[in-house]
């Protein structure tokens, strides 16, 4: 039986969740590495969170290399504990601490790799809606993992229901978010990738809003004030009335992302579009021209291989 | 997809051989283990039957059925037939004597409510309930863990509402049939009987969806056989046709057969449980008051160290980007 905390040697804290702790662990039967994710239910008023239900759902949908993997879950005292892949480092470690490590060639590998996970979800109708470097969690082997799914839910196509919109960190959040959108898609994902390549590569977020009025205000002051046609239906959601801003023109890209190539640009601003049915789709991106062209993404033997650190 | 669920895979059943053996073991488990002292002649008095069991949790299925058709806000098909589900998988592995239905209900319809995200507190919730409110939520909230232990934390629930609406869509594509939004009432009628036998444990959804709309579509004196065998099956092959006409014939008398329960039975049944209950897991009993303040002090995960983790969480960093709100 896998599924009873003595099978497990708890080696050391990773870190906190929303609702309790993150360790590490050993699985003893077969010496495989896990985090173990408590969630504390005693203190919450409602029992078990809703978005702890939805990161099981989504996780046992999910079967992909690029996403990752819940082996097993127990209950322990008036606590639920998650197994899930150990993952050593992240893309935000990563940006943070080893910025040099973070070359284009390398880019270019864990942007196929986030993009793959992200096809992958949205073939499968779940949108993650809350993608940044902090979930993309990188695994010994160098692998990009898209983790942290605790907002993750299935979207039906047709568009049928309402869901929040305080959903995504807010560097990462889409405009139609920003203005209080209650019917979107999983298009919201496709802003945050596009959010996310262009950080890797000027090791800058690319819209760093202190509020989230500043987030929208930086947002249309570079891509300029939207119009029916850049973006049809945008003065019909719900808080586009509530606020208004100066009148402004698109900042061009070169300037938004200076000294960066201009086929890693037409990559960013294909995902970068106030309407997001125009947004380019996950598969589309991995097709785009920047992974043909020179240096050519890296091989995994030459990817980085985090070590076990302590933190 | 249902073809690759949890549902197909762990919670379809062969037939109705198979779900009674299923049961008839977790009873005659808990007489085992609970009878030692009582001499076989009385035993059988004083224990449920795996009969009444079965009585018992068909009375508990026409209450769920109108505890949530009575719930406010109202509650959408989908929760419904979630918490059916639940309930049915739950006391396929244990018996009433152990669980009592009433508590298991309720929790059920709650965990439903959160997986198929119809987001209600548990104020809310227990606001539908009568008498202590409170007490309520408290079972409801320490059920919800062993629940989800006992559905092996498989909560995706394929329902049979969905292929309805395919159907719908594709008998007005493809059919000459006049108006088949009439078939609608035909429709939830058949589906709310249905979920009071063990078709859902038996059956794919979409094909008791097929059997809800065939019966909806007889109830208008129309026939959509020429639809099924032309347009659904047209490339499938016989064997396959043969399949699904059996599925279909089986859930339709399922459906015939429902009753209700006779009420003076029921209640006997009521009263003998409350003898032979497990007092272990009976809120009211001072054992089980016991054994959750155990739960409540033993909330840390052993270390290997010395020291044991503490649930202290200051002096941990947090991410310094902001968090989503």
């Amino acid at each position: 039986m896998d599924n009873q905390v003595s099978n497990y040697s708890v080696v050391g804290r990773i870190g906190e969740g929303a609702h309790g702790l993150v360790f590490k662990a050993k699985h003893i039967p077969t010496g495989r590495e896990v985090a173990l994710k408590k969630i504390l239910i005693k203190n919450l008023e409602d029992g078990i969170p809703v978005n702890v239900m939805r990161e099981i759902k989504a996780l046992q949908l999910l079967r992909c290399k690029y996403v990752i993997k819940l082996y097993n879950m127990f209950p322990r005292g008036m606590s639920l504990v998650l197994v899930l892949e150990y993952m050593c480092s992240g893309l935000w470690d990563m940006l943070h601490h080893n910025q040099q490590e973070l070359t284009l060639p390398r880019i270019k590998t864990y942007v196929q790799m986030l993009l793959k996970g992200t096809r992958y979800m949205h073939a499968h109708y779940v949108m993650h809606r809350d993608l940044k470097p902090a979930n993309l969690l990188i695994n010994h082997e160098g692998i990009l993992k898209i983790a942290d799914l605790g907002l993750a839910r299935l979207y039906w196509p047709d568009g049928g229901r309402p869901y929040s919109h305080q959903v995504a960190t807010r560097w990462y959040r889409a405009p139609e978010l920003l203005y209080g959108a209650r019917y979107y898609s999983e298009k919201v994902d496709l802003w945050a990738v596009g959010c996310i390549i262009a950080e890797l590569i000027t090791k800058q977020p690319l819209f760093a809003g202190e509020s989230d009025i500043e987030q929208l205000a930086i947002v249309l002051q570079h891509l300029g004030t939207p119009t029916e046609e850049s973006w049809p239906g945008h003065s019909d959601l719900p808080d586009f009335h509530k606020i208004t801003f100066p009148e402004s023109t698109p900042t061009p890209w070169p300037e938004l992302l200076p000294g960066v190539e201009t086929d890693a640009i037409n990559l960013v601003k294909s995902f970068i579009l106030y309407d997001s049915d125009r947004r380019i789709s996950a598969k589309e991106a991995l097709k785009h021209e920047w992974f043909q062209n020179r240096p050519p993404p890296d091989s995994l033997e030459n990817m980085p291989k985090p070590m076990n650190k302590p933190k | 997809m249902f073809s690759t669920s949890s549902q197909k895979k762990f919670w379809t059943f062969s037939d109705d051989n198979e779900l009674a053996s299923l049961r008839e073991k977790h009873n005659l488990a808990y007489i085992y283990k609970h009878g030692q002292n009582i001499d076989e002649f009385q035993r059988h008095s004083f224990f449920l039957s795996p009969e009444e069991e079965r009585l018992l949790l068909k009375q508990y299925e026409l209450h769920l059925k109108e505890f949530c058709k009575r719930f406010s806000p109202p509650m959408p098909k989908g929760v419904i037939g979630t918490a059916f589900h639940y309930f049915k998988r739950f006391y396929l592995y244990n018996s009433t004597m152990d669980y009592h239905p009433k508590e298991i209900l309720a929790t059920c319809v709650y965990l439903a409510c959160k997986v198929e995200e119809f987001n209600v507190s548990i104020g809310q919730f227990v606001a539908n309930i009568k008498g202590d409110r409170d007490k309520a939520s408290d079972i409801i909230l320490n059920n919800e863990l062993l629940l989800m232990q006992q559905l092996n934390y498989h909560l995706t629930i394929h329902n049979p509402f969905r292929p309805v609406e395919g159907f719908l869509i594709d008998i007005k594509t493809r059919c000459n049939l006049a108006n088949p939004e009439r078939l609608r009432g035909g429709i939830d009628e058949f589906l709310e009987k249905v979920f009071l036998t063990d078709a859902c444990l038996i059956y794919a959804p979409s094909q008791i969806a097929l059997a809800a709309v065939l019966h909806a579509a007889s109830k208008e004196q129309e026939n959509l056989d020429c639809y099924v065998t032309e347009m659904l099956f047209r490339h499938a092959g016989q064997d396959k046709l043969a399949i699904l006409i059996e599925a279909v014939r089986k859930i339709r008398s399922m459906v015939k057969m429902v009753e209700s329960p006779a009420r003076e039975k029921v209640r006997i049944i009521e009263k003998k449980l409350d003898k032979c209950r497990n007092q272990e897991n009976n809120p009211d009993s001072e054992i089980y008051k016991r054994r959750m303040r155990e739960l409540l002090d033993e909330d840390d995960i052993p270390h290997t160290g010395s020291s044991r983790m503490s649930l202290d969480t200051s002096g941990v960093a947090q991410v310094l980007s902001p968090s989503a709100s």
